[in-house]
């Protein structure tokens, strides 16, 4: 009898296998799909592999990670909403669709730091749109950046995103590009030797990472940080040769400086 | 045989596994299923996910709106068609194996996802619903608002303001008819300078403290109780993220705040502040004869603790006091009225959720407001004593309904000692008087059941029922309410209220009747209104309301004592346009219309009541000229107040006075009220601190608006007494410590 339980129960595990492999299988494929598409900042791409991941929870209605891939390229396409011709429709539409997404895919798992850098950089979209819930805006942001930093301190993605937020912060309220610096280069520091938990966790930003780090180089006052933006940018490019966020937008920025 | 038993088993259950995975998913050669994503007026919709349901064979729609995808999955199937914005749509389908199912999906109104519904009749509401009226940022943008949430309101169509303080009447009705409610408990008198002759009241409400800010002029549900005209529902802040300082520093006032967050559990905040008037009539040539000069204080703050994941303590508390002389000239008493006051309020709010989508909230509150007050042969001191214990449970019985209830205890004490005036025409210091020590109390019951069905997501009705019992009359009085709201479009609304509200009158009337069977004050709302709501950028309200009062306070013509005999009727119309172009522009035009007449107090018949403003226009705009500099300028006309003329007088040789002989209650009115306003804010850095400069101008033009009308010795002459407020510079700066 002891056997014949075993026998189900390997049984079970082989059909549930079965299921968890496409389940991983289709999540590896959009993952792949979503970083061509981030890569080249094709909103259509995007807007298709967002279809992928949606598609996705029909396989697992529930799963936090799905929602949170969702978020993320809600975030993605509000952010290139705010580019040359900004829409701010677009823009207030996808950020709210971003946080609704990420508020599920907490509410399945609160542990996942990375879902609090994503809210964190969702809420500062919300400055565009809603100057006038500073307090609410504030008080979110800096919750969720607490929780991030206190998930894991090591995610090189709340640096990025902490390093934005002070890079694009006036100096004279505490930011600029002398105090981003150091949070950026600790992002590419730990970027290096981040190895992530499962293949399909998000590996996002270590691009932005790069690309930030050569502008905030750039923006000080030193001759000396012009070569190291410069260097910077090569050693990026040559790692991600694809990155249109690199080769367009970073390279132009050092080029007009 | 036995050997083989189990792997004879086990091949069965594997046979039967996998035909119940065959089963699950039949599969055979490929089908193509395509088409266009569209809505019902046309247009297609682009990045629109079309899938099987169960399965991951779908696609995206492109931006012509089209989709397709091969698929093994065949027979009867469901399509699912979502896309931002819009609902799901479920489609039943037949997929025959190699043939190409065409399939184009109108999403329709009908799927739009809509946002629920939050407006509701006669309500101005800011915080956590989507149809956000006003923010904070805008209370502080108004001009000549002075950063005062109460004075912010009253260019809100159907609220007037009080003196030009911040004391609001609302649809002709009491001042005291409105109810301030700070996390359930009853905020009574959260002002300054309340009742001071001709010095305008200021609220101790800081707007920056509050999550969510709901002002509901009429129509307002069953859990608000004990009140008859309007409510003010303000939420606090939770839990504090942030720490640090800032400090304000203005011509006539001075104050430090501050916020302490550690571990996102335990908050902190505080402010103190005060008031120096001297450099203030300086400037502006003020020469109203003060003694002593006005001076204010106050301090208060929260406390707040994350007990558990769901689990929140709240404690809230304030304190301020408020002295000040003004010289006025009556026929009997040429001399200074004399105010001075004392209010603390502490509130302790413990919420948590028994279960995963219910909530409990528990609060206890108690208040006290002293006040000393002296003009002439009036001199005297009260208390009046407010406790509060209150209990509110939420949860929803399923997707279309959500139930409250709630239960609460009021205790109010009252307590009066002076020397007041026999009779009220004669004021000089040796005017006859009586000596006056009594106090009296009253508790109250309340309990009320709620309930707000959402069948659809066009439609919500609010029904509810409440019960309160009053232990000083012994009186127990019902209030059946009901709202209800449909949705005609995306942003358009049509919405009615109609309920019995009921309020016990202030205890000083028992006191000067001598009676405890003065009944509760009653009123019956009835509105019907239209709202356009564009994401709070472009709206449009008009508002019909008429409301039926009963048992108003009235003197008895036989006795002169107070009894329940009063009645009235206001009847109006609210209408409310506002424009926000982004991120430049901002502003509101709102006009009132009301007729509010009233047998109350010494009136014989119905008469004009005493905030009966016929016609209210205010203009309110904003511009920020860049990101660091916004002015902002605003205009209020309204009809003048009614008031009650002397129309002769008679001589006491007795007393050696005149007797005022008065015409009809409120038969006369002021002179048409009007005032341009304008400010302007600059945000910049300091000491690499964030700062802010302001600078108002109020009254413009220096109209002269009428306060009241003063008379000589015999009545024969009628003085005027303007408004203090005349034109005023007034300018400051906040800085970040």
């Amino acid at each position: 009898m002891k056997k014949l339980f075993l026998v189900v129960l390997l049984i079970a595990i082989t059909f549930n296998s079965l299921k968890a492999d496409d389940f991983t299988d289709a999540m590896l494929k959009a993952k792949k799909n979503l970083q061509t598409a981030t890569n080249t900042y094709d909103e259509k791409a995007l807007v298709k592999v967002r279809g992928e991941f949606e598609r996705i929870l029909q396989l697992k209605k529930q799963e936090w990670i799905v929602y949170y891939y969702i978020a993320f390229i809600d975030y993605s396409i509000a952010s290139s909403a705010m580019g040359e011709k900004p829409d701010n429709d677009k823009l207030k539409k996808y950020t709210e669709s971003g946080l609704n997404n990420l508020e599920k895919s907490i509410l399945i798992r609160d542990d996942f730091s990375d879902s609090y850098v994503l809210r964190y950089a969702l809420n500062f979209n919300r400055w565009v749109y809603e100057q006038d819930k500073m307090a609410d805006i504030i008080a979110q942001s800096e919750e969720a950046k607490g929780k991030a930093e206190k998930l894991d301190p090591e995610n090189p993605r709340f640096y990025l995103m902490d390093g934005m937020a002070t890079f694009y912060m006036p100096e004279a309220f505490g930011g600029g590009a002398e105090k981003s610096t150091p949070l950026f280069e600790k992002s590419v520091e730990l970027f290096n030797k981040r190895v992530e938990k499962e293949s399909y966790y998000p590996e996002w930003g270590k691009d932005l990472a790069y690309g930030f780090l050569a502008l905030s180089y750039a923006k000080r006052d030193d001759d000396g940080d012009k070569k190291k933006a410069n260097e910077t940018l090569e050693t990026a490019i040559k790692e991600f040769p694809d990155s249109s966020f690199l080769k367009e937008y970073v390279k132009k920025q050092l080029e007009s400086k | 045989m036995n050997r083989f038993k189990p792997f004879g088993m086990v091949i069965l259950l594997l046979l039967f596994s996998a035909f119940t995975y065959a089963q699950d998913s039949v599969k055979s050669s490929p089908a193509i299923v395509k088409g266009f994503v569209k809505i019902k007026e046309g247009k297609f919709i682009e990045g629109a996910n079309v899938v099987i349901e169960g399965t991951i064979d779908g696609a995206t729609s492109d931006d012509k709106g089209f989709y397709e995808f091969e698929t093994e999955e065949t027979g009867d199937r469901v399509i699912i068609c979502t896309a931002l914005d819009f609902g799901e749509k479920k489609i039943n389908v037949k997929i025959e194996s190699g043939e190409t199912l065409i399939l184009d999906i109108n999403l329709s109104k009908t799927d739009f996802k809509t946002d629920e519904i939050s407006v509701t009749a006669s309500s101005f509401t800011s915080g956590d619903n989507s149809k956000v009226t006003l923010t904070p940022l805008e209370i502080t943008r108004i001009p000549g608002a002075n950063a005062d949430l109460y004075r912010a309101i009253t260019t809100f169509p159907g609220s007037n303001q009080v003196d030009e303080g911040s004391r609001i009447a609302v649809r002709g009705g009491d001042p005291s008819e409105v109810l301030t409610i700070l996390d359930g408990a009853s905020l009574y008198n959260p002002f300054v300078f309340s009742d001071d002759y001709n010095t305008s009241s200021f609220s101790t409400v800081n707007p920056w403290g509050m999550r969510g800010i709901n002002f509901s002029s009429g129509g307002f549900p069953a859990r608000f109780g004990n009140v008859l005209s309007a409510v003010l529902d303000l939420q606090t802040y939770d839990v504090p993220q942030t720490s640090g300082l800032f400090a304000i520093v203005g011509l006539a006032n001075a104050s430090l705040s501050g916020v302490y967050s550690k571990g996102g559990k335990f908050g902190a905040t505080f402010t103190a502040g005060t008031f120096f008037i001297k450099p203030y009539l300086k400037l502006n040539g003020i020469d109203q004869d003060y003694n002593p000069t006005p001076t204010t204080s106050n301090l208060g703050g929260t406390i707040t603790y994350k007990t558990s994941t769901t689990g929140l303590l709240k404690v809230y508390a304030n304190y301020s006091y408020d002295n000040v002389g003004v010289r006025n000239a009556s026929p009997t008493y040429d001399g200074y009225y004399t105010g001075e006051s004392k209010n603390f309020f502490t509130n302790v709010k413990y919420s948590f959720a028994p279960t995963a989508v219910s909530l409990l909230s528990t609060s206890v509150s108690y208040s006290i407001y002293n006040r000393k007050e002296s003009y002439g042969v009036l001199n005297d001191v009260s208390d009046n004593v407010y406790s509060k214990v209150r209990s509110d449970f939420s949860m929803p019985i399923s997707q279309a309904f959500d139930f409250g209830a709630g239960l609460e205890y009021e205790y109010n004490g009252y307590k009066v000692d002076g020397t007041f005036p026999i009779y009220s025409y004669n004021l000089s210091t040796t005017a006859p008087s009586f000596k006056l020590n009594e106090n009296k109390n009253n508790g109250r019951v309340g309990s009320y059941v709620e309930t707000k069905y959402k069948p659809s997501a066009n439609f919500l009705l609010v029904a509810g029922l409440r019960n309160d019992y009053y232990t000083l009359s012994s009186k127990a009085v019902f209030d059946p309410r009901l709202s209800v709201v449909y949705r005609i479009s995306e942003n358009s609304f049509i919405k009615g209220a109609t309920g019995i509200y009921h309020q016990n009158p202030a205890l000083q009337y028992f006191v000067q009747g001598n009676t405890t069977s003065i009944e509760p004050e009653q009123a019956i709302h009835y509105i019907l209104g239209y709202e356009y709501n564009r994401e709070n950028d472009y709206i449009l309200r008009i508002e019909s309301y008429y409301k039926d009062y009963s048992n108003l306070i009235s003197f008895d013509p036989y006795n002169y004592l107070t009894a329940s005999i009063g009645s009235g009727t206001a009847k109006g119309v609210d209408v409310f346009l506002k424009v926000r172009l982004k991120p430049k522009f901002n502003g509101w035009i709102s006009y009132a219309y009301t007729d509010s007449k009233r047998k109350q107090y010494d009136a014989a018949n119905l008469t004009p009541a005493d905030y009966d403003i016929t016609h209210s226009v205010s203009v309110v705009s904003t511009y920020n000229v860049t990101d660091r500099l916004t002015v902002g300028a605003s205009y209020k006309i309204s009809t003048g107040k009614p008031f009650t003329p002397v129309s002769g007088s008679m001589f006491d040789p007795i007393n050696n006075v005149y007797i005022p002989i008065y015409a009809y209650r409120n038969s006369e009115r002021f002179p048409t009220y009007q005032r341009v306003d304008l400010n302007a804010q600059y945000i910049f850095a300091l000491f690499n601190r964030f700062a802010v400069a302001f600078f108002a101008l109020n009254n413009l033009f220096n109209t002269s608006n009428l306060y009241q009308y003063n008379y000589n010795f015999d009545y024969s002459n009628r003085i005027d007494v303007n408004s203090s407020n005349k034109r005023i510079i007034y300018f400051g700066m906040g800085l970040q410590l």
